[in-house]
Parts: C-alpha cells; sequence; structure tokens
C-alpha cells in the first residue's frame, strides 16, 4: 500500500487524524511502561527520599544501597537457583513430552487420533480443580519436591494442540519421502519434522519458559521448604510483609533502603530475564506462528 | 533391471472404490506413463506401488517378488514428489544425501556417491545451497538426485513437473527422458498432461474412473484409440468427434450427419442405420482433394492463428470442430475455406452405445 | 489381502482377524503409540486422575480412609455451600469482577488494535507493540508488587499525586469500593496490549484493494476505519466477545490472592479464592471439592456453549 505510506498525499484531516492517533498510542504506551520506570526508579532511590514520598519518575539520591541489601541476601540466591531449576528443568521436561506426543497425534496412521486428541483437548474446558489436583500431587508424594513441580506440570493442552497443528500443516510428502529413504517414526520427527517446526517449537519453548518463571501459586502450594521456593514465591513473601505489616516493615527501614525500595529491587532482577527472551518472544509473533498466523 | 507386475490391484475406501483391478506389466527399463484426469487412481496406484497406501487387494510384485506387505524402504524404489519434499533446513548435499545417512552408509561413501550424483545433474556448484536459493529445475533436479543416489529397482514420479512454469516443463521433461536413458531404470511416471505422457513414455497406460481405458505406444493411442475417452484425452486439440448415422451399401459404408456424406473405413461389423461416432484427428483433416477423401462443407467461424500453424473453427451439428492446418505464411486463404475432405483411412469410427472404436483407422 | 481371502473361505472368528490386524498394526506402528504414551499417562495421573478424586465432593473426607473409603454424604457438601454467604458472595463477586473487565476490558484491545493499524512509522509502530506486549509477560506477583506499591498509602505514587492536588491519602488496598477498579484497571493494563493481536491480525487480513477503492472515491482515513475495517473485523470481535462470556467465571486469582485482604473480602472474594481459603488453608477439602465442581460444571457448561455459538459463527471450530 503506497499510498498509506505517502503522507503528502494525505488530506488536512487525515494528517490530523494520523497525528492525533499517534499521539494517543505514545499516551497509552507511556503508561504502560511507567509502571515499570517507577519500580526501577524506586530501587535505586535512597530509602529516606522513598519514605518521604520523593520519588515519582526517576531516582532521587541515586544509591545501589537496596540492591546490595538484596545480593547479600542468601534466601534470594536459593529461591533464584530455584526458579532456574523449575525453568530449564521444567521447559525440558514439557518439550520431551509434548513434541513426540503432538508428532503422534499428527499423524493419519495413528489409530483412534480422534479419541486421543478429544482426550487431550477435553482438559482444557474441563478440569477439576485446585483441591482434587491439590490431593493428587499429595497422595502421589509429590509435595515439596523439585521434582513434583517439574513433572507436575510439564504438560498443557493448548501447546499439544498449537505444535499438532503445526506438524500437521506439513506436507505428508515430507514424511513419505523420508519413510521410502528408510526412516522410523523416531527419524523423522527428529531429522524432518523437529527442524520443520522450529517456530513453532521456538514459541512453545518460551511460552513454557515464560509460564515456569513466573509461576507462583503451586509453587506457594506445594513447597513449604524454604530451601525449594522458586523466586516469585520469595518476591511475594517480602510484598505480602509489605502490605500486610506496616509496623513491621517500618521497623526495618534504615536511611539507606526502605521496604519498597528492596522489594522494587527484587522486581527488577526478577524481570530482568523474561526482558533477556522477550526478543525472542516478540519474534515468534512476528513469524506469524503464535495464535495461527498472525500477520504483521 | 527389474518387471514391475500389478495384478488385479483394487483400492478401496470404505464403500468406494478408487482403483478397481488394475493389471499391467512393466517391463525391465521400461518408461511408462500413468495418465488420466484427476481423480482417475493414477496418483493412488503409483503410491500402492511405493507403499504409501495399503493395498486393498490384488498383488503388486516388482522382480518377481511380491511386495504387499513390504514396507516402503525395503520395495528399493525411488519417488519423486510433486512438491519435491527437499527438507529446507538442509543443503542440497543433504538432501541428496539423506536417505543414505538413515541408511548408515559409510561418510566417505556418501560423499562420493553425492558428488558423482551431483555431477550427473549438473548440481556441483549448488551443492552447498539450501532449497529455497534453488529456482524451479534446480529444485527438481535436486529431487531427482535423492531419487537416483540409492539406484533403486524402480523410479516412481508423481506429477513432478505439475509446479513448473511451462517453459521449464519442456526442459525438464527432455532432462528426465535423457537421464533415464542414460541410467536404463524403470520408471512409472503419473501425471495428468497428456503432452507429458505423450513425450516421455515408451508405453502409457491412460486411466479413468479407477479402470485402466488402454494401453499403447505414443502413437498406438494417437492413431488408434481404443474408445472416445482416449481418443479426446489424447491429443491437442482433441479428436473431432461427430454423431452419425452409417449407411452400408455395395458400395461402402458411409457416415451421415447434417445432410453430408463421408466415406468410412470399410467395417465389416458395420449396420446400415447404425448410430455411430466418427473421430477425425484436427491434423488428418486436408483442405486440398486427395484420394479417397469425401469433401464435407463446412463454414469457418474463426481462425486461431499459431505461426506455422493455425486452428480453424467450425461447428457440426452445434459441437465445436476443430482443424489444423499449415499456413505457410499465409492466412486470407483459410478463413474463405468452405471445403474440408475427409480421408477414409484418417476417420476411426465408434459404437456411439459402448463408446468403443470398431476399428482403428491406418495411419495417414 | 490374505485376511480378506481366508475370512471368505474359512469362516474365521472376527476377533481373531481383528486381533491379527491389530497385531500387524502395531508392529508396523509400535513407535507412534510408544511416542504418545507418555503424555497420555500423564494426562491421565495429573488430570484424569484428580477428577476420580471429585467423589469427595459427596463425601466426608477424611485424610485417614482416603478418597475412596471416606463414607458418601450425598449433596450435603452443596447445601452447606448454599447456605454459605460467603459463597454466594464469592459468586456474585465473580461475575461483578468478571462482568466488568468484559465491559471495561473488551473494546480496548479492539480500539488499540485499529489505532495501531493507522500509525504509518512502522519504527513507531513496532516499539509501541513492544512496549505494549510486554505487561502480558510479567509475573502476577510483580504486578501485584507494582499496584501495592504505588497504592501504598504514605509513599505510592498515587496517594503522593492526591496529596499533590491537596486530598488526603487514601488507603486503598483496604477500601471495599476500590477494589474492583483497581483490580480491573490493572487487568486492562497488562492485557489490552497483547489482546490487540487477534485483532490486529483480522485488520491484516482485510483486503488492501477495499481501501485503495476508497482512497480513489475520496473516503477519509476515519471513514475508512469505520465503514471497511470495523466491519471487516466484526465476526472475529463477535467470537472473541462470545469466548470472552464464556470464560467469564474465570478470573485471574493469583492476582486477587496477592492484592486482597480480610478488609476487602466482601467485594474481592471469588470462588476461587474462596476455594483456596477453605481447600487449602482451612483444609476442609471435601466443601472446598464441591464448590470446585460447581465452578467446573457451570464453566465448562458456559465454555462449551460459547464454542459451539462460535462454531456456528465462524464456521470452523477454534481448537
Amino acid at each position: 500500500m503506497s499510498f498509506k505510506e505517502n503522507m503528502n498525499l494525505y488530506s488536512k484531516g487525515d494528517k490530523a487524524f494520523v497525528y492525533l492517533n499517534m499521539f494517543l498510542i505514545a499516551m497509552f504506551t507511556a503508561s504502560t511502561l511507567y509502571p515499570f520506570i517507577y519500580v526501577a526508579s524506586l530501587s535505586f532511590s535512597l530509602g529516606d527520599a522513598v519514605t518521604a514520598g520523593k520519588v515519582f519518575l526517576t531516582p532521587v539520591d541515586f544509591t545501589v544501597a537496596a540492591y546490595e541489601m538484596v545480593v547479600f541476601d542468601p534466601a534470594f540466591w536459593t529461591s533464584y537457583r530455584n526458579t532456574f531449576i523449575y525453568t530449564v528443568g521444567g521447559t525440558l521436561t514439557s518439550l520431551l513430552f509434548i513434541i513426540p506426543c503432538a508428532y503422534a497425534l499428527s499423524r493419519p496412521q495413528l489409530a483412534g487420533r480422534k479419541y486421543w486428541n478429544m482426550m487431550i483437548a477435553f482438559t482444557m474446558w474441563f478440569n477439576a480443580g485446585m483441591i482434587p489436583f491439590f490431593l493428587n500431587m499429595r497422595d502421589l508424594g509429590l509435595l515439596d519436591s523439585y521434582f513434583g513441580i517439574i513433572i507436575g506440570f510439564a504438560c498443557n493442552a493448548f501447546n499439544i494442540i498449537l505444535l499438532r497443528n503445526f506438524f500437521e500443516a506439513v506436507p505428508a510428502s515430507f514424511e513419505e519421502a523420508a519413510r521410502m529413504d528408510g526412516a522410523n517414526d523416531f527419524q523423522v520427527l527428529w531429522q524432518v519434522f523437529i527442524p520443520l517446526a522450529k517456530p513453532a517449537i521456538a514459541t512453545i519453548t518460551l511460552f513454557c519458559i515464560v509460564s515456569r518463571w513466573n509461576g507462583f501459586f503451586w509453587a506457594m502450594i506445594l513447597l513449604r521448604d524454604e530451601e525449594k521456593i522458586p523466586l516469585q514465591v520469595y518476591l511475594r513473601q517480602i510484598i505480602t510483609q509489605l502490605s500486610d505489616d506496616d509496623t513491621f516493615a517500618s521497623s526495618l527501614i534504615t536511611s539507606a533502603y526502605s521496604f519498597e525500595t528492596v522489594s522494587s529491587a527484587i522486581m527488577v532482577l526478577s524481570i530482568i530475564p523474561v526482558l533477556l527472551v522477550y526478543p525472542w518472544v516478540q519474534k515468534s509473533f512476528n513469524k506469524g506462528i503464535m495464535l495461527g498466523g498472525v500477520k504483521e | 533391471m527389474s518387471t514391475v507386475k500389478l495384478k488385479n490391484l483394487v483400492k478401496s475406501y470404505g464403500d468406494v472404490t478408487v482403483v478397481q483391478g488394475i493389471n499391467l506389466e512393466v517391463k525391465p527399463k521400461e518408461f511408462v506413463v500413468l495418465v488420466g484426469p484427476s481423480g482417475c487412481g493414477k496418483s493412488t496406484t503409483l503410491r500402492m506401488l511405493a507403499g504409501l497406501e495399503e493395498i486393498s487387494g490384488g498383488e503388486v510384485s516388482i522382480a518377481e517378488r511380491v511386495i504387499n506387505d513390504v514396507a516402503p524402504k525395503d520395495r528399493d524404489v525411488a519417488m519423486v514428489f510433486q512438491n519435491y519434499a527437499l527438507y529446507p533446513h538442509l543443503t542440497v548435499a543433504d538432501n541428496i544425501a539423506f536417505g543414505l545417512r538413515i541408511r548408515k552408509v559409510p561418510k566417505d561413501e556418501i560423499r562420493k556417491i553425492v558428488t558423482e550424483v551431483a555431477e550427473t545433474l549438473e548440481l556441483t556448484p549448488l551443492l552447498e545451497r539450501r532449497p529455497a536459493d534453488l529456482s524451479g529445475g534446480q529444485r527438481q533436479r535436486v529431487a531427482m538426485g535423492r531419487a537416483i543416489v540409492r539406484h533403486p529397482k524402480v523410479f516412481l514420479f508423481d506429477e513432478p513437473l505439475s509446479n513448473l512454469d511451462a517453459k521449464l516443463r519442456t526442459q525438464m521433461r527432455a532432462e528426465i527422458k535423457q537421464l533415464h536413458k542414460r541410467l536404463g531404470v524403470t520408471s512409472v511416471y503419473v501425471t495428468h498432461d497428456q503432452v507429458e505422457a505423450m513425450t516421455l513414455a515408451d508405453r502409457i497406460v491412460v486411466m479413468s474412473n479407477g479402470k485402466i481405458e488402454q494401453v499403447g505406444t505414443p502413437m498406438e493411442l494417437f492413431n488408434s484409440p481404443a474408445n472416445t475417452f482416449v481418443a479426446t484425452f489424447i491429443g491437442s486439440p482433441p479428436m473431432n468427434l461427430i454423431e452419425a448415422t452409417a449407411e452400408v451399401s455395395d458400395a461402402g459404408c458411409y457416415a451421415l450427419f447434417e445432410g453430408q456424406r463421408c466415406l468410412l473405413p470399410t467395417l465389416s461389423q458395420l449396420s446400415n442405420g447404425e448410430e455411430i461416432i466418427i473421430g477425425i484427428r484436427p491434423e488428418y483433416i486436408d483442405i486440398e482433394p486427395t484420394e479417397n477423401a469425401s469433401a464435407i462443407n463446412v463454414s469457418i467461424d474463426l481462425v486461431e492463428t499459431l505461426g506455422s500453424e493455425a486452428l480453424l473453427h467450425c461447428k457440426f451439428l452445434g459441437k465445436p470442430f476443430v482443424i489444423k492446418v499449415e499456413t505457410h505464411g499465409q492466412l486470407t486463404h483459410l478463413e474463405s475455406l468452405n471445403k474440408l475432405y475427409f480421408r477414409q483411412n484418417a476417420i476411426t469410427v465408434f459404437d456411439k452405445k459402448t463408446t468403443n472404436a470398431m476399428i482403428a483407422a491406418d495411419n495417414k | 489381502m490374505e485376511d480378506i481371502n481366508h475370512s471368505l473361505s474359512t469362516p474365521e472368528p472376527m476377533l481373531l482377524v481383528k486381533s491379527r490386524r491389530v497385531v500387524k498394526h502395531l508392529r508396523k506402528e509400535w513407535q507412534l503409540y510408544l511416542m504418545l504414551l507418555p503424555t497420555i499417562i500423564w494426562f491421565i495421573v495429573f488430570l484424569y486422575k484428580p477428577m476420580y478424586g471429585l467423589q469427595i465432593a459427596f463425601k466426608d473426607y477424611s485424610v485417614f480412609k482416603g478418597i475412596t473409603s471416606s463414607p458418601w454424604v450425598g449433596l450435603e457438601h452443596f447445601y452447606t455451600l448454599f447456605n454459605n454467604d460467603q459463597f454466594i458472595r464469592a459468586i456474585q463477586n465473580t461475575v461483578m469482577i468478571s462482568g466488568a473487565s468484559l465491559i471495561f476490558g473488551f473494546p480496548i484491545p479492539i480500539i488499540l488494535a485499529l489505532m495501531f493499524n493507522e500509525i504509518i512509522n512502522p519504527k513507531f509502530k513496532k516499539t509501541a507493540q513492544t512496549i505494549v506486549y510486554l505487561p502480558h509477560f510479567i509475573s502476577a506477583v510483580i504486578i501485584a508488587g507494582i499496584v501495592i506499591t504505588a497504592f501504598a498509602p504514605s509513599t505510592g505514587v498515587i496517594n503522593l499525586m492526591l496529596n499533590a492536588m491537596g486530598f488526603d491519602s487514601v488507603y486503598f488496598l483496604t477500601k471495599p469500593e476500590w477494589f474492583r477498579t483497581i483490580f480491573v484497571g490493572t487487568g486492562i493494563w497488562q492485557e489490552a496490549g497483547f489482546g490487540s493481536i487477534v485483532f490486529l491480525a483480522a485488520v491484516a487480513g482485510v483486503s488492501p484493494s477495499l481501501y485503495e477503492s476508497a482512497v480513489v472515491d475520496g473516503a477519509s482515513r476515519f471513514q475508512m476505519m469505520y465503514k471497511i475495517t470495523i466491519p471487516c473485523i466484526l465476526p472475529t470481535i463477535l467470537i472473541m466477545l462470545i469466548i470472552k462470556i464464556g470464560n467469564i467465571l474465570e478470573v485471574g486469582f493469583e492476582m486477587i490472592i496477592m492484592l486482597y485482604q480480610p478488609a476487602t473480602y466482601e467485594t474481592a472474594d471469588v470462588i476461587s479464592t474462596f476455594i483456596y481459603r477453605q481447600g487449602l488453608q482451612a483444609a476442609q477439602y471435601d466443601l472446598a471439592a464441591a464448590a470446585g465442581l460447581f465452578n467446573a460444571v457451570i464453566a465448562f457448561l458456559l465454555v462449551i456453549t460459547a464454542n459451539t455459538i462460535s462454531k456456528r459463527v465462524s464456521k470452523t471450530s477454534l481448537w
């Protein structure tokens, strides 16, 4: 649409419309960004400045005291390490389950394919809920264990169906040609389908990473041992102290850092990894994989 | 060098039978083309041969070995697919080597074979490229390379040229033909394009509705079609058909239509007043009187010029009728043409009821 | 083929013929089933087995007796629930919060998508999109942390601004009348950008020739948006609306758990948080399971209905 790019061809009204629109989008974008900037500024401000209510946009009396406080807390590093374990272990486990399953479900020669698919899709609409799931985890002896968190959330129907759809769209001749060349199912999957589905697999991997990194509810429920909790649960403990117990919080305030600055610092530190993978997440939008063919 | 035999081959999906008892023997080194309109069962037949479709009934054998229950990889056949099935993530060399790698051929040997094949197909400078960076013709050659490397007993081609533009198709057709000459491997080729069939085949198998209509060399099919289906399917433009009534007397056999009378080949089975269809190829119609030719009155509606040749369009009994003539650089005399000459031995007579040919006209 | 001949000549029992076919199929395709097996087992162990455990909703569950041996009590837990003001309140709150999210949150992604579509500078567009999609990928804990910090009574930016304008500080998170506004607003802030993707995709699917012919006809950009884009993406809007209504019982309870406190229960407590408190905090498993079952069944019916309707609207299934 060459017309669209050529502003000279626009009428006055259209130009005004375009600029107003740009302004509004800029406002919305700024309001999306502001809370992050606010938190970052808090984390770099002096505790006293925050307590005195001086911080709006930029750090006041710049200091890294809050970060020092966080970095020297062993519980922070334990939870950070645990989150890495859950994220890496969980994501790999998920892929190990999801990829072969999606491949099998996409093959027309699989008997009862319709029923297997239904069995998996059904869980998207109906699940037993919190309590039976918890009791089941308890009965399986998976409370308070790394393995429980990793295996208990390994699969979800949505990711399987997403990848299955991608595999189904691969022309049949790719499998047939490989088969005539003597490849078995594992070879077809490993040497043909996985390389072909790289963008879809990358998308699913990112979904897994983000949901693992962000997951806190079940970790909070299933883990009792402080040595095993992930970052989000640790962060929650800090934040709830902040909101629940004002007197306790204020008793810890020194001039260098306050509860606000410390919790902000932890938030910043836990957002950073998400920001690091975010460009790849973006790329998978641009490739049009998500939501079945999003075009830029 | 292997014989391929199809014995009473049947394929059905539930109640629908798409291949209804095919019998065919492909001789060693022969190039056989299965041709027919889409949905005629030609691809299904090929895929049963490849082992990609289960066989519902009958028998397939290669080199005297029944292979009904043999896995595709153990049939010793190679196939070129319509979309080539080149793996986009692999280089040309790796694509060609894919089958060898799966079969765990030693690396040195793979390199040697791939180099050889690449030379045969003039792919050497492209070996490190990926399929996305190749032209249509180059992709086609890589697909053939992948089939050749394994030295299979039989080559199968599933409409391999249908994704190419017209010019490239002609060129690749010639390359396939040459390759077949050089390698001499028994080949079965499926296409819906009769020109491809005519130019490539040693023998053509014309199929429709899951059955074989006729098997024969290209010229046999062209000159002596077994029925009106083959007559109109083979040849471009197709054979002209005119519904007529037979007139048999001592003077000979004639066809009557639109008040005109046309001398037919002498056919003993023809009876007076029988409903027939006469067929005559556009190429075999004369515009100057010749021996044993009937003069037919005509008015030309349209002249389409192709350069050295022209197509004249007219109508008989309301149905289009086409004549292909040489122009000798002139068109004016064609538009005013009012007489055509149907040579007796250029005419094929079909029974109107069965649509089968009664006897084939002699060649020219 | 041999199978067919055999069964015609010697009347073999069907079972034998069938089982032979199964064995042949498995011998050929066993790898596929091997690939499928782990996930199927996972689904049975982690998602279907808990469905068996749902029976405690009708039982007097005792940890010592286990799920199977606990005695049946029929619908007792359901009577208890529906005579429980807190549960009734939780249902009301769920519908209220979801309804408000739908009414205020649904149009915004559509408007955003339309606005993004009108941006000419590709770099500006890309940057803006990158930023507004981001909150979707941030965890509930952090979002809640930001909210708590920003709304804090003495140091939060919101109250600082109120003070600057001459108002008194409000401890928002302890005020029931503010909870819904804060929660719904946060939800919109977090998801509106990401929600616009599906509408942007629909907008991208509109044929450019429609706009070009409109330009030739002298339409303004606003008219084009109003007369071409919106009608063209209407089916997508409708389907998304139906899906959203189908999911009305789904509330981001992780966020609520973070944000609510006893003082705000009267507006903040939803079904999921009720189940969480009754079941996981107070260990009344059977009662909470009954509440969960009620919730799951209603949600299931809503989703199925929504899916059926949207199938009819779009003529294609969503899954």
